[in-house]
């Protein structure tokens, strides 16, 4: 070694020109293979080569998003479908929320609104596809963006703050998600709401002080000069403006600089000229010296102004000289003109990442999301504005702005061809992905025959362009988007859509063969519900339902009691052995649990309900032996037992504020019903009663039969009967 | 050993070099030496921090949230009383989660600090899969701009950060699991064993042992023997008693032995597997266990059973979050919450309510101008020594504030003669003085002075005292006001405002009027229930939409949590629901707080 050096130290000049000569040949060579990369991708594809690019995916944050915003206009303008994905700070505000089978439509809703309500979205994927015919495959731009709700502008501040579940935290972090990326760097956004607020305010504020112009600048000017020391400022202050208006005018006569002011004032008042009138300009000054000069502008001089411009770090101070009244209205207007001009670019730079979904929205794109209805209610409330109390008014005003909506998740279950190919396994995206298109998920090339039919798809990032491009980090919102996107695709060729034979591009939003499924969502996986967005309906004749709903029909809402706060550790079996010793063996179809706290129980008849309700108001007014030996009384002992018809179940679910346990979210929602009905609790359950009852309307459109007493129902216990992955609901969710 | 030394040897020159600057290099140094603590260095830090609360006089703390306050209305504001405030420090603590909590025992001798900072990364990461410590928390995202602007490392937080369980929360984890001892021993895998030569010769060996001793049992039932040959055979076999049973010890050494003889035992239907570690390994377990379980709070344990005085910066605020997270949930009243909370902590020094008692620094709530503001006024020089090095270049400035709360702490004890100044007097017979200013939980705008002098404070000739029946919110005034134009407008409107009126606005839309004549509330209720008969201006106003509400419908704000963003529409809410239920106990007597003006100006910039 030592040896070596020596002899390269005694040939320097030799052994320097091999290396240039080396470094040149090297970048000659890479510069070929780029050339040869982007211009022969067919042939590149032809070649079989299975060895998988791993370029990494188009990441946008802050300091990027302008550019990037401006590439993606271009690709969402000629894509034939976008795919969006979002990661969340987490799914559900308690465990109660998460959904349950007994979840009847409306509340299904209700639970999905307040989810997006309390969580952020901290990661938004967005994929653009467009078909190249003369490549015959399909060009994707995974974009994956960091979001961060930081507030840029004044206003309600309750809506920068958002709830994050600790299971969905942890999660992200297991996918080696950048949490400080996201926080320091995350794109801001304002929704079109926040954005018509805030400029409303702020043409209230203008309007308001074009009215009493007199107190423009600042309220509370007349600050009472107490202190010795305020005093002694005030008059050397006013003395030194005073110098420099006669200055001024002494200037405009023609005279020489008279204004002389020693070093250190020099550097607090300034000369300059602002709007091309003389100006003082005061720097380093206490807020309490600047309230103490405008005191003086004030009261002293008549055509000098205290102004206050923002200027483009910090505000700047300035005593602004006008030589006469209309000059003085004019300067105040312009300045006026000036900060409301300025505040209205401050709200316009604060959209931020909304322009992304204008863009979508504008260009009526297809969305292609997966098991979407929960994003797309995220994007709702994000970028559009507070989410409607029904289901019905969501989809309709949902419309609006994406006429156009198809999900892969229904589409794998609805459609037999797909069934057939997936086997009836999991839908779980990447299941999904890995069984449909294993050409990119796994960069193996199948047998020729079976190739012919996957559908092709090219990856460009940047200049970066791969046919087996896999970035390989799942639950990254840019590549799940791309993931549903290529699922999407893949499923579209199934179904008969021949991207192929189309010279130019294919028009899926209007495709015959795609019009059965677009514009359909899962209201709620675990139910099968899927809800039609062009009416805001559960699908009747749902499509997709197979295998779910064994037990779905023998749902009857008016049937049901919700009871909670029981006995700790009284097991459902013993409750319902309560209750069947005081209504009969076969009162009871079954017994659900919410959580500990908390059950649903369903009565074979209706009446039985208000029959339960009656007695256990009874019950609990009498306290004689009888009652205290009444099979009940281990269900109600301890008198804080609550039950309440399944309308309670509604409100509970509507109110924003989410406890652990449901028994103590009754209780603080209690607050409320109590009060505004605040009459004997069984005239409110009555009340509540009547309402059920108007909803029967509602049940039987449903075609719900009625339920087949005799069989021995089973006692449910809400598992999460999804996929294989749910190993926790709220990863169930995520990773869906 | 030796390199250490050397280490602590290069630091000192350096001060004694610069003397003059060592006031200000104090906390602006730029190795702060606090010591970073997360899950990978939790353990060794426990043992190096234990001793250090033990050996010191006073542990100062300092938490890092996930923000405090919704709405402007809902921070701890001036005219609240205890009560109150503590309300709403409940609701903050029940929201947001501690990401970071600074500890730092310190001890003052002569003038001198000697201080070992920590900071602890928190996550309330589910490490038991129960749905604890925490299901979700809030997180304002100015807070996290605000950490992050600081250079806090979030994914090293949430990746490593360490977790916890309150003691409830262990009560309850116990209740549920029973058993600490890991479970999964208790059946037996369902896929065969693949044995191995050693196994299977293991496994034959155990079989015999066992057999032998089954067979001696049962002999020995049969015939009656000597007591010695009995004894012997006993000996021989291995055999005991556990509890009337014959039993069998066998002494493992592997969890891969303790499977194969429970999968050997199943062979034999008459005996039954007990699973007893030994007892030093029992130990280590718990302690594992323990330490797993507890989390940090094996901290906050230390803390609590080394009886020191802890010193926080507002510490109601603080200790609401500490209780909640590592105590118990927060109780409904202020007074179950004190008398909690003292069970756990026997000395809670606020140095916000210490400097309330030097006068004009009541003003100060911020820690570093009430540093500075104190380095000015009184000159005596406190040096502060932090003995332990850390190594690595990066800058150490999370929980910083916990420096500056022993400083200042140590500073006003100076100033105010808590602390002996002889180094040989130990904090012991001090511990009276600062006893009367431990464990005041009233919001830090009241001082001790105030509750001894019922009337005026005296402390400063701004500050006075007022009974809050004197106050009364008002709201529905036209567009946004400043508290200066309500008041003129209010002046000339009705003759209860003739006399001595204060108005601040206690949020965008809502003001808050005091009367400082007794009685002119009350009056000025009662036109406004009337609809202003008599009085054409406030009728006018109330037609406008003005509303008035007494300071108790405030106090019920806060009680039934009607956290709404507005206060305005808080107190609409509040007043909605009590005109429902008939007046209860309106001759409750009503607390005082104290109405300072400088205090208040504040909420004129919303």
């Amino acid at each position: 070694m030592n040896g070596s050096s020596k002899f390269y130290r005694t040939k320097i000049p030799v052994v320097r020109m091999v290396v240039v000569m080396k470094n040149l040949f090297t970048i000659r060579a890479f510069h070929k293979s780029l050339i040869s990369l982007s211009s022969s991708t067919r042939h590149f594809f032809c070649s079989s080569s299975s060895s998988a690019s791993t370029f990494a995916i188009k990441n946008v944050t802050k300091s990027n998003f302008e550019s990037a915003l401006n590439d993606l206009r271009l690709y969402v303008k000629d894509a034939d479908f976008v795919a969006v994905d979002l990661e969340m700070t987490g799914v559900t505000s308690a465990p109660w929320r998460e959904s349950f089978e007994l979840d009847r439509f409306d509340i299904q809703y209700l639970k999905v609104k307040d989810s997006a309500e309390k969580f952020a979205a901290v990661q938004f994927g967005v994929c653009p596809f467009r078909w190249e015919p003369h490549r015959q495959s399909f060009v994707a731009h995974p974009h994956n963006f960091y979001l961060f709700p930081r507030q840029e502008i004044k206003g309600d501040d309750t809506s920068y703050e958002f709830l994050c579940q600790t299971t969905s935290i942890d999660f992200l972090a297991k996918y080696q998600f950048d949490f400080n990326l996201c926080i320091r760097e995350g794109v801001s956004y304002l929704s079109r709401s926040q954005e018509k607020e805030a400029l409303g305010r702020l043409n209230a504020r203008y309007k308001d002080r074009l009215l009493d112009s007199s107190s423009c600048w600042r309220e509370g000017v007349d600050t009472k000069l107490v202190r010795v020391a305020d005093i002694l400022f005030s008059e050397r202050l006013k003395n030194k403006i005073a110098e420099w208006h006669d200055g001024l005018l002494g200037d405009r006569n023609g005279a020489s600089q008279t204004w002389k002011t020693s070093n250190d004032s020099k550097q607090q008042l300034k000369t300059i000229f602002f709007k091309m009138r003389p100006a003082l300009d005061l720097t380093g000054f206490t807020s309490h010296q600047l309230r103490l000069i405008q005191l003086v502008v004030k009261n002293h001089f008549e055509d000098l102004v205290y102004a206050c411009v923002a200027g483009e770090s910090s505000s700047q101070q300035l005593i602004v000289y006008t030589d006469s009244a209309s000059g003085r209205d004019l300067l105040m207007k312009e300045l006026k003109d000036c900060l409301c001009k300025e505040a209205e670019m401050k709200i316009k730079a604060a959209i931020g990442f909304r322009h992304v979904i204008d863009l979508l929205s504008s260009e009526k794109k297809l969305i292609v999301g997966h098991n979407s209805f929960l994003d797309i209610a995220h994007i709702y409330r994000k970028f559009i504005g507070p989410l409607p109390s029904t289901a019905k008014e969501y989809v309709i005003s949902i419309q609006k702005f994406f006429p156009y909506i198809v999900d892969t998740k229904v589409l794998l279950n609805a459609s037999t061809v797909c069934q057939k190919i997936s086997k009836k396994s999991s839908t779980s995206l990447s299941k999904a992905f890995a069984l449909l298109c294993p050409q990119i998920a796994s960069g193996v090339k199948t047998s020729g025959l079976a190739d012919k039919r996957l559908v092709k798809v090219e990856v460009q990032v940047d200049n970066k362009r791969s046919l087996n491009w896999n970035s390989g980090a799942k639950h990254e919102a840019g590549y799940d988007a791309f993931m549903t996107g290529c699922v999407f695709a893949q499923a579209c060729s199934h179904l008969g859509v021949d991207f192929t034979l189309n010279p130019s591009s294919v028009d899926l939003s209007h495709h015959e063969k795609l019009q059965e499924y677009i514009n359909l969502l899962y209201l709620s996986w675990i139910n099968g519900d899927i809800i039609d967005l062009k009416t805001g309906e559960r699908k009747a004749d749902s499509i997709c339902s197979k295998g779910f709903k064994a037990h779905h029909s023998k749902i009857l809402f008016s049937n049901t009691v919700l009871l909670w706060a029981f006995p700790a550790k009284l097991k459902a079996s013993e409750i319902r052995e309560c209750f069947c010793k005081v209504f009969g063996s076969s009162s009871i179809t079954f017994i659900y649990h919410v959580d500990k706290t908390a059950v649903f129980i369903q009565f074979s008849k209706q009446e039985l309900v208000s029959d339960f309700l009656v007695l256990k108001e009874t019950l609990e007014r009498s306290n004689d032996p009888i009652s205290v030996l009444h099979p009940l009384s281990k269900v109600l002992q301890g008198g804080r037992t609550r039950a309440a018809s399944y309308e309670v179940y509604k409100q509970i679910c509507s109110s924003t504020i989410s406890k652990v346990f449901f028994a103590d979210q009754a209780e603080a929602v209690g607050i409320e019903w109590n009060a505004k009905l605040s009459k004997p609790v069984l005239e409110v359950e009555r009340q509540v009663d009547f309402e059920a009852s108007e909803n029967q309307l509602y049940t039987d459109t449903r075609n719900e039969t009625e339920i087949v007493s005799g069989i021995d129902p089973p006692l449910y216990m809400h598992s999460p009967t999804d996929e294989l992955d749910s190993l926790c609901p709220a990863e169930a969710q995520m990773s869906k | 050993m030796l390199l250490q030394r050397r280490l602590l040897c290069t630091q000192v020159p350096k001060r004694s070099i610069h003397p003059t600057h060592h006031q200000n290099s104090n906390l602006n140094n730029k190795k702060w030496a606090i010591k970073q603590v997360t899950k990978s260095n939790f353990a060794e830090t426990l043992e190096e921090i234990k001793t250090h609360i033990f050996n010191s006089d006073f542990i100062a703390v300092s938490l890092q949230k996930t923000g405090a306050f919704s709405s402007p209305w809902q921070k701890v504001l001036p005219f609240d009383t205890a009560e109150v405030a503590y309300l709403k420090a409940k609701y903050a603590a029940e929201r947001f989660q501690v990401l970071q909590f600074a500890v730092c025992p310190f001890s003052v001798k002569s003038s001198k600090i000697i201080a070992h900072p920590y900071n602890f990364h928190l996550f309330p990461r589910d490490e038991l899969k129960m749905g604890m410590p925490s299901y979700s928390f809030f997180c304002q995202s100015s807070y996290l701009t605000a950490m992050a602007q600081e250079g806090f490392d979030f994914n090293a937080c949430i990746y490593d950060g360490i977790s916890y369980l309150s003691r409830a929360q262990e009560l309850a984890a116990k209740d549920r699991t029973g058993n600490p001892l890991p479970r999964s021993y208790m059946k037996p895998s369902q896929s065969p064993t693949v044995y191995s030569v050693a196994d299977s010769m293991f496994v034959d060996r155990i079989k015999s042992r066992i057999k032998i001793w089954k067979r001696t049992c049962q002999d020995s039932e049969k015939k009656t023997e000597d007591d010695l040959i009995s004894t012997l055979r006993k000996i021989v076999s291995g055999g005991e008693v556990f509890g009337s049973r014959p039993s069998l010890s066998i002494d493992i050494c592997s969890e891969r032995q303790v499977q194969l003889i429970l999968e050997t035992l199943q062979e034999f239907t008459d005996l039954v597997p007990l699973l007893v570690p030994a007892k030093k390994e029992l130990q280590l377990m718990e302690e594992e266990h323990n330490m797993q379980v507890r989390g940090f709070r094996e901290v906050v344990d230390l803390i609590s059973t080394s009886q020191k005085p802890v010193v926080a910066h507002n510490a109601i605020n603080e200790f609401a979050f500490i209780h909640s997270k590592f105590i118990a949930p927060l109780p409904s009243t202020v007074d179950e919450f004190r008398s909690s909370l003292c069970s756990v902590f026997s000395h809670i020094v606020d140095v916000n309510h210490l400097m309330r008692e030097i006068g004009p620094l009541n003003k100060v709530n911020n820690l570093p101008a009430a540093i500075l503001y104190l380095k000015r006024r009184f000159t005596r020089p406190l040096h502060m020594e932090i003995p332990q090095h850390i190594d690595g270049d990066e800058v150490r400035v999370h929980g910083r504030d916990v420096l500056r709360i022993s400083e200042l702490f140590a500073k006003l004890c100076l100033i105010l003669r808590i602390v002996p100044e002889s180094p040989e007097a130990d904090y012991s017979t001090s511990s009276s003085t600062l006893e009367c200013y431990a464990n005041v939980f009233n919001p830090c705008f009241i001082s001790s002075s105030d509750l001894l002098d019922d009337d005026v404070n005296i402390s400063t000739e701004k500050t006075r005292r007022i009974s809050v029946a004197n106050l009364v919110f008002l709201w529905g005034f036209r567009g946004m006001m400043s508290a200066r134009k309500l008041k003129s407008l209010l002046k000339g409107s009705h003759e209860v405002f003739s006399g001595e009126i204060d108005v601040r606005l206690a949020d965008r839309n809502c003001a808050i009027v005091v009367f400082w004549a007794p009685g002119f509330a009350e009056r000025f209720l009662k036109v406004m229930n009337s609809g202003g008969t008599n009085c054409e201006p406030i009728k006018d106003m109330i037609s406008e939409g003005l509303r008035a509400a007494c300071y108790r419908t405030y106090k019920r704000v806060c009680e039934l949590s009607i956290w709404e963003p507005s206060l305005a529409d808080a107190l609409e809410k509040a007043l909605e629901e009590a005109s429902d239920l008939p007046e209860a106990n309106s001759e409750e007597e009503l607390p005082a707080i104290c109405w300072d003006n400088d205090e208040l100006t504040n909420l004129d910039d919303l």
